[in-house]
């Protein structure tokens, strides 16, 4: 990341010669450094490094925990069409999500860079409001408004003539709804995001390309888009990672229903290994998002990284 | 490693040892220090009240430090906490167990094979669910327990079931006097469920893969003696019963609500409470708060059986258990605990608070009370706790094994089952995936 | 005819500068419009959380006009705020996010200085390595987590499962790598030749670090507090898992627990314990709320 760009300005600079204090400040510099970051170390290693590693033990082994199996858990769940249809679900809810939290996000940071600097900041504040209430109460609220006898949203459909619709109850509906509460809460964050990184484009390009008698979509295309490649790229990763590994909205929304339709990873791993009791099977599920996650991030950092170094 | 292999070493020896002595147990003067317990978070204001007071008697006496913690469990909260507990082996010394985690954790529990082989004499036998759920190999390693153990049977609108079913709840189930049930079978339930639908008070029944849900379902299964997996182990998804079954559930399915694949334990709650629908499936919890907030609809309810189906009249049962945890500190204290709770003086005072939800296991305290008093109407409940035995208590998944039949459960695969068939898919077709479901169950 | 053709240019300019103010008037008005309508959608489920919030019970069940109050009570939140359960959960999650808040800082404020100031053999290993600790959701880590600390219980005798200081061992792990990024980004902006003069000057780096960095940085740090206390604060899982005990609990934990039992749900107070949970996220969020836009974009507009 910038830490690359960094790291070589700083070797030129100490390339230049100041032998005397040179090592001592390097052997100072290195005891600093290490005693600045190895909370950061011990923290991550003990609480998050350590237990990944007991739970990749976890999942050699077999449903009683006492033999170890290696890849069996693994192999089982690939026999399994529910494990399959979990794996699609997830990556659908997530890049669907995303695609739709970076759309809104990008629109509505337009409106909002539109308007007068003055009134930028109440708006901010109102569209901002669904990403800071905490997501297991505004999951509550969303679960009243969806609820079968009661939801509000039904009320008004049939004071105006339409049916009631199934929010939760039909496969597709419900598929509609975790996305739409998904994307309720996450496309305000990415509204923030892109409005900074719209004010940070400076006006002279716009101008130009106006001048040059570019219309809106045509100046969108080849002036906004690629300024803001890596804070759509960033934001992009971070949000998936996030959305790949929910947990909370599937669970208190539908619990992965009807039949299994909208279980993503978490939810689902939930069910197997703690619900019935197969803990070495959930780990594995868990598991398996890891390699797909990691392989997303590598390749959109190292995107970040080229385009860092040629900046 | 090793220190876990001899400490279960000794508990299996110990087990052994203890079976073979089989011997009650005799409440030791050592009854003292401390003990922590968890026990279930009842609903019903004030009922936490009478059970800490039942416990506080008792530790008083017998001069044990306690503290209680009340969990329920929302959120899998209560399965979260007994999952880590035992994984952890550190925790509460008694604590309460839902359904299906005395087998989860058998191997984590203190056998009480001495403790109830008296409280049976004592209090009468306990049905097979509670044995099918509270032993393993044989051996007693749960107390069943009477905070959160209730029956999912029927609860009608008296008036609606009268107008469009033309069924008579209260002749068929009169309070204080035996039912006269003999035409209460599968079919008149059938008839009843289409005619409330096209009445437009249809029963609120779901299809989802909570425990409400897949109770019904359960019961409908036995109902035709059919069974995923059998006792031994064996599969039988393709089998003649199930396909009696699944087809039965589907007819009965199309008149349920629209959504009820989607529902879950509260649903069926709030359509009887909002007044729309003429029957549930669900202990007295949607009765007591509609009792609060819509006493027009509480005074038409009424608790009663479930129908007969051609193997047999079944209801499900939920038993919650109190267990023991074999690492916990003072297993003396702990079982004179369980012993005093399960009286019959301390089983009434509980039902009392709980407003005749909680259900006693044992056959001599089905007709306590509090079940006749209760209303209105009157003796809506007399019915619930199933006192003349006329329908058997089973749970969804019984007779397979439990580490098997959990699965079934938590799953819900008689419930998905019936929603593939309902929309649309051959049976055939639903019964060979249902096939290949359980078999992943069967992993060790 | 110079005169002439001024003139004809300076009447079009100014046609066009009128039709463009037009053109931006249109644009306002959509602009609006647009806004006003993601507004409504964004606030609507609070709002409703609100109207629910003051109705009673029975009002709920009765299936009314479920967007108006027809008795509006304020006895859902007398019951709340006069619970002395409630107030231990508040009082739980307060003293759980405030020292989260704390410990985060000093865990992420050095080591973001040293990565993104001083390079070291590793530097940018770490710095990627930290962001992918989000890679590892909760609901795989909590087991193995339970048991380190029962281990750790037993073995030392300080008691942390079922309390709530264990959670100021966790959060941390949630909060740290986030916030450690946006500060490397706020600290990689700062300009060179600042710590230059000073290590010229003979400070030493925690000095360099005291002195000139968090005072330059500051709303950044600000924004990484606030980000912090969010997330401490909404934490569901972690607690659920290691705390049982009802004074142990904190607020968003305690009043699903408490406020749903069984198969009874109880939508009036849900929704009233909703929005008090979410409050205090809320009030900091309106006070401090260009900090907190800053600070999520800093990460994004400088690393």
């Amino acid at each position: 990341m910038a830490d690359a760009v960094i790291g070589q300005a700083t070797d030129a600079r100490n390339a230049r010669p100041r032998r005397f204090g040179l090592r001592s400040a390097m052997r100072r510099k290195s005891m600093t450094a290490f005693l600045m970051t190895s909370p950061l170390i011990l923290l991550i290693a003990l609480l998050v490094v350590y237990p990944a590693l007991y739970s990749v033990n976890l999942a050699t082994l077999n449903r009683s925990m006492e033999h170890f199996v290696g890849f069996g858990n693994f192999l089982f769940l690939f026999n399994r069409e529910t494990f399959w249809m979990v794996v699609k679900q997830s990556c659908i809810f997530a890049l669907t999500a995303v695609l739709f939290k970076a759309i809104f996000g990008f629109v509505v940071a337009h409106f909002v860079h539109n308007i007068p600097a003055k009134g930028q900041r109440k708006w901010r504040g109102m569209l901002l409001v669904p990403w800071v209430i905490p997501p297991a109460m505004s999951c509550l609220a969303w679960l009243w408004l969806f609820d079968p006898s009661y939801s509000a949203f039904n009320w008004i459909f049939d004071k105006v003539g339409i049916g009631p619709i199934p929010w939760t109850g039909d496969a597709m509906w419900a598929r509609f709804s975790v996305i739409l509460v998904n994307v309720w809460i996450g496309a305000p964050f990415f509204m923030i995001m892109y409005l900074a990184a719209l004010k940070s484009v400076p006006e002279q390009l716009f101008e130009a390309a106006a001048v040059d008698g570019a219309n809106f979509w045509q100046r969108t295309w080849y002036v906004t888009l690629p300024m803001m490649r890596n804070i759509i790229a960033i934001t992009a990763l971070f949000s998936l990672i996030v959305t790949f590994a929910n947990f909370d909205i599937v669970r208190i929304l539908t619990a992965g229903g009807p039949i299994d339709l909208t279980h993503v990873f978490a939810t689902w791993a939930f069910r197997v290994g703690i619900e019935v009791g197969d803990i070495p099977l959930g780990a594995s599920v868990s598991l398996f998002m890891v390699p797909i996650l990691t392989l997303a991030a590598i390749f959109i950092l190292r995107d970040i990284n080229r385009r860092g170094n040629e900046a | 490693m090793r220190g876990k292999l001899t400490r279960r070493r000794f508990l299996a020896t110990t087990a052994a040892s203890t079976a073979l002595i089989a011997m009650p147990y005799v409440r030791g003067s050592h009854a003292a220090g401390r003990l922590s317990i968890v026990l279930w978070d009842h609903w019903v204001p004030g009922a936490n009240n009478t059970s800490k007071m039942l416990v506080e008697e008792w530790a008083a006496g017998e001069k044990v430090e306690v503290q209680i913690d009340y969990v329920n469990n929302q959120g899998n909260k209560l399965l979260l906490t007994t999952g880590a507990e035992a994984q952890a082996q550190s925790g509460h010394d008694v604590i309460a167990l839902p359904t299906w985690l005395p087998s989860d954790h058998a191997n984590q529990l203190e056998p009480v094979d001495d403790i109830m082989q008296p409280l049976i004499k004592q209090n009468g036998a306990v049905n097979a669910t509670v044995e099918y759920l509270g032993k393993s190999q044989g051996h007693w390693i749960a107390v069943p327990a009477t905070i959160g153990s209730q029956i999912k049977g029927p609860c009608s609108r008296i008036d609606l079931m009268k107008q469009h079913a033309g069924i008579d709840v209260q002749a068929m189930y009169p309070a204080g006097a035996p039912p006269k049930a003999e035409n209460w079978t599968l079919d008149t339930f059938l008839k009843a469920a289409e005619a409330c639908q096209k009445g437009g008070f249809p029963f609120g029944i779901g299809l989802g893969t909570t425990a409400d849900s897949v109770d019904t379902a359960g019961a409908i299964f036995h109902s035709f003696g059919a069974m995923l997996v059998d006792a031994k182990g064996t599969i039988t998804v393709k089998s003649d019963p199930v396909r009696q079954a699944l087809e039965y559930y589907t007819k009965l399915a199309k008149f349920f609500p629209p959504d009820a694949p989607a529902w879950d334990d509260s649903s069926n709650n709030k359509w009887l409470i909002s007044g729309r629908g003429a029957l549930i499936m669900n202990p007295p919890s949607a009765w007591a708060v509609a009792k609060r907030d819509a006493p027009q609809v509480a005074e038409q309810c009424w608790t009663h059986g479930m129908a007969a189906g051609p193997k047999g009249r079944f209801a499900p049962f939920i038993p919650y258990f109190w267990g023991i945890w074999s690492f916990g500190k003072n297993k003396e204290a702990a079982k004179s605990l369980l012993v005093h709770l399960s009286q019959p003086v301390a089983i009434e005072r509980l039902v009392a608070a709980s407003g005749g939800y909680d259900l006693p296991s044992f056959a001599n305290l089905t007709t306590l009370k509090t079940w006749a008093e209760e209303g209105p109407p009157k003796g809506t409940l007399y019915h619930y706790p199933n006192p003349y035995s006329h329908q058997v208590l089973s749970i969804a998944g019984a007779p397979a094994p439990p580490k098997i039949a959990v699965q079934i459960y938590i799953q819900g695969v008689m419930t998905k089952m019936t929603v593939r068939h309902l929309q649309g898919e051959p049976m055939e077709k639903t019964l060979a995936w249902a096939e290949n479901e359980v078999e992943g169950f069967l992993r060790t | 005819m110079t005169a002439i053709a001024t003139t004809a240019g300076g009447s079009a300019r100014a046609a066009r500068r009128r039709s463009m103010s037009r053109d931006r008037r249109w644009a306002l008005r959509w602009s609006y419009f647009f806004l006003t309508l993601f507004a409504i959608f964004f606030l609507l489920p609070p709002a409703y959380m609100l109207i629910t919030s003051l109705k009673t019970s029975a009002e709920v069940s009765a299936a009314t006009n479920p967007w108006w109050v027809y008795n509006p009570t304020l006895a859902n939140y007398a019951e709340l705020l006069s619970s002395s359960q409630f107030l231990t959960y508040f009082r739980n999650s307060a003293v759980v996010s405030t020292v989260v808040v704390a410990v985060t800082m000093l865990i992420s404020v050095p080591a973001a200085f040293a990565l993104s100031r001083m390079k070291f053999w590793g530097s940018t290993t770490l710095a990627t390595g930290v962001f992918l600790t989000y890679l590892i959701p909760e609901t795989l880590l909590f087991i193995p987590l339970f048991k380190m600390f029962a281990v750790f219980g037993d073995a030392t005798g300080i008691q942390l499962i079922n309390r709530w200081w264990v959670l100021l061992l966790v959060y941390p792990t949630l909060t740290v790598p986030f916030c450690t990024w946006v500060m490397i980004g706020y600290f990689a902006s700062i300009p060179r030749e600042l710590d230059e003069a000073a290590l010229i000057d003979g400070a030493n780096y925690r000095q360099v670090l005291t002195r000139v960095f968090i005072p330059v940085a500051l709303p950044g740090l600000i924004a990484a507090t606030i980000f912090a206390f969010t997330v401490s604060w909404a934490q569901f899982l972690y607690p659920l898992a290691f705390t049982t005990s009802t004074d142990q609990l904190v607020l968003p934990v305690g009043i699903i627990t408490s406020l749903i039992k069984g198969d009874v749900f109880n939508w009036g107070q849900i929704m009233t314990g909703a929005l008090l949970g979410a409050a205090p996220p809320l009030l900091i969020y309106a006070f401090l709320m260009d900090y907190y836009i800053a600070g999520l974009t800093a990460g994004a507009t400088k690393g």
